[in-house]
């Protein structure tokens, strides 16, 4: 490549980066800032004076009240909507995984009829908008008396990532070579064995592609923690942080600290797994 | 040790009739070649005695006892697939040791038949490494290990050769032959490439359309084939075959009378076959000849091939030395070694005595 173009690249490639972090970075900077500083005119990049006031509420139950009139402060709330968002992502994750991995398995080594629909039904149903169907599921929830459960957000959140995650494991699935599943029969193994101890370490890659996906769908979702909780110290992050504001005013000191924090299980998971994403998005695309 | 008897076998996918009703046997410690072009039936047939898949009709024993009901883990055979089929998450040692693993060996004793079979195939220093950092070759030789470190009754291999490159299969014959020698497992090998079936086999089976054309040795199948399948399928470069008839107790093609003299009871018209390597070429005037045009000439190595029009669209091919030189359109004769010629009933295909 020309030095000219390379550098024109980079520099393409820099902007978009500075455009996509500016918000995160924005926040970091924000939820550092003591309350003072955060409507400074012109504003300040970084902080003057950092304080971890914020995360400190959050995260120990600070004496500061952000909701006037309220009794108990939302940020006391914070480490509960943690918890409820990690029960419910990991929780729908554990079943939409479990049953995409087996439901793909037998989809492409057994044969029986509407073998072959199925993974185009279930892609066709994860097109569908989940606005959608949030409604109805959540009038069958209503007469399943599991609205505000969390287990209501879980299987909803299990509807929304089932179909792409089975869709994941079907192609992954169908470039695993069945001689190698043979051959573990050929020397002994049963069924169970040749699952557990030959197929699942190679489609491991794409286990782990479907469950990043899965959680962050799940982590991220606020349409169904919405409609579907009323309690305070029910709702998942995403929409119990939204009563940081409450009509009259926004406390963006605990909304910046408590979007980093949101921010940081995904992102971390994500650099530990990311190697493991690109293989089994990969091994899906090509081989599928 | 055990001889693997198959009687009535039928395997149909849908309307696709693989194997119809297949008698085989195969006897104890021999190495026998199932040989047959692409979709004869020889995977299929040796997937049923693997176990892999379920016949139609028909039934396997391993010595005496039935063992098409059981699965492939209870027939206590290893098999050694195409793609080596190693399991890619497990390194070298893992592979050569994952039968005796499900079959709870104590960590000791299997570790000590690993190193035993390492040994044997010089992969001792592999042992760590997972199938991906490996060659072909020393793939191939791990999915021998794995085979070997049970000690099965019965070895089945689907074309392991084919895979690895010229020089390294030529080897890898050798020494695969050299394994069942010392090892005096009876092994069913399957092939589609003659050269393998000729060099390792005690016994090839010639397969075609779901029948078994012809079992024998490989001296056998090569000059007595049983019919016009085997006789077209066996041999490099093929067996001339063209029609002739009989008259008087003598062979004619194309208006030449042969002096070979056949059978009274030999049929009217049929086809009669011999190997380039017995046809060779002299002037036209030479009595006894058939004369003809050359169409083509190929040099292949020490030999050259050289590809006689007797009548139009029949041609003979004569296999002769290199230094013998003819070119395009040149008259010659060629003239049919009557010793070893091959003749055929039309109808049936059958190979009919001289």
């Amino acid at each position: 490549m020309k030095t000219w173009v390379a550098a024109l690249l980079y520099a393409v490639l820099s902007a978009i980066t500075v455009v996509v972090c500016f918000p995160l970075l924005w926040a970091i900077s924000t939820s550092l800032k003591p309350k003072s500083e955060i409507f400074r005119w012109p504003p300040t990049l970084w902080p003057e004076n950092i304080t971890f006031e914020s995360y400190r509420e959050l995260l120990f139950g600070g004496a500061v009240a952000s909701a006037p009139g309220a009794g108990v402060p939302p940020s006391a709330y914070f480490l509960d909507w943690f918890a409820n968002s990690v029960i419910v992502s990991v929780g729908s994750t554990a079943i939409s995984i479990t049953i995409a991995t087996l439901a793909a398995y037998s989809l492409t080594r057994f044969r029986f009829w509407g073998q072959r629909a199925v993974p185009y039904i279930a892609i066709l149903g994860y097109m569908v908008p989940s606005v959608i169907f949030v409604f109805p599921m959540f009038l069958t929830m209503v007469s399943l008396d599991l609205t505000d459960t969390l287990l209501s957000l879980i299987l909803g959140y299990v509807c929304i990532t089932l179909p792409f995650c089975l869709w994941l494991m079907w192609a992954f699935f169908r470039g695993v070579p069945i001689e190698i599943e043979e051959a573990a029969l050929v020397d002994g193994a049963s069924r169970l064995q040749v699952f557990r101890q030959v197929v699942l370490p190679v489609a491991l890659p794409g286990i782990i592609a479907a469950s990043i996906f899965s959680l962050i769908v799940s982590w991220n979702d606020y349409l169904f923690g919405r409609v579907f909780m009323n309690s305070m110290e029910n709702l998942p992050l995403t929409v119990g942080v939204m009563h940081f504001f409450d009509g009259t005013h926004v406390d963006w000191g605990l909304m910046m600290a408590s979007s980093v924090l949101m921010t940081l299980p995904m992102a971390i998971l994500f650099g530990f797994m990311q190697r493991h994403l690109v293989a089994g998005f990969g091994a899906g695309a090509v081989k599928g | 040790m055990t001889d693997v008897v198959v009687r009535g076998l039928s395997k149909s996918f849908g309307s696709n009739n693989v194997l119809k009703a297949l008698d085989l046997l195969v006897p104890s410690r021999q190495f026998v070649t199932l040989l047959g072009p692409s979709g004869c039936g020889k995977t299929t047939l040796l997937r049923l005695i693997a176990g892999l898949e379920k016949g139609n009709g028909g039934e396997i024993l391993f010595g005496e006892n039935r063992v098409d009901h059981l699965p492939p883990g209870e027939r206590n055979i290893a098999m050694v697939f195409q793609s080596y089929a190693l399991y890619p998450t497990m390194d070298v040692a893992r592979n050569i040791g994952y039968g005796l693993e499900v079959r709870r060996m104590p960590k000791l004793e299997r570790n000590e038949k690993i190193s035993t079979v390492a040994k044997v195939l010089e992969i001792g220093h592999l042992l760590l490494r997972k199938p991906k950092q490996l060659s072909g070759g020393q793939r191939q030789r791990v999915a021998l290990g794995r085979a070997m470190a049970r000690r099965p009754d019965i070895f089945l291999m689907d074309e392991p050769l084919s895979n690895l490159d010229a020089k390294l299969r030529s080897a890898m014959r050798g020494e695969l032959r050299r394994f069942h020698l010392d090892l005096g497992t009876t092994t069913i090998y399957v092939t589609h490439d003659q050269l393998e079936a000729m060099t390792m086999s005690d016994l090839v089976v010639v397969m075609n359309e779901g029948v078994v054309q012809q079992i024998g040795t490989p001296e056998e199948v090569y000059s007595k084939p049983a019919n016009l399948f085997v006789a077209g399928f066996i041999g490099t470069p093929p067996m001339n075959l063209f029609p002739a008839t009989t008259s008087d107790g003598f062979l004619k093609v194309a208006n030449t009378t042969l002096p070979i003299q056949v059978s009274p009871h030999m049929p009217r018209e049929v086809v009669i076959g011999i190997r380039p390597q017995e046809v060779s070429v002299m002037d036209p005037a030479e009595p006894g000849a058939i004369p003809g045009k050359v169409w083509m000439v190929e040099l292949i190595g020490s030999e050259r091939l050289i590809e006689v029009e007797i009548a139009p669209k029949l041609r003979i091919i004569a296999e002769v030395r290199a230094k013998h030189r003819a070119a395009i359109d040149d008259h010659l004769a060629v003239r049919l070694d009557p010793t070893h010629l091959h003749i055929f009933d039309p109808v049936t295909g059958k190979a009919l005595s001289v």
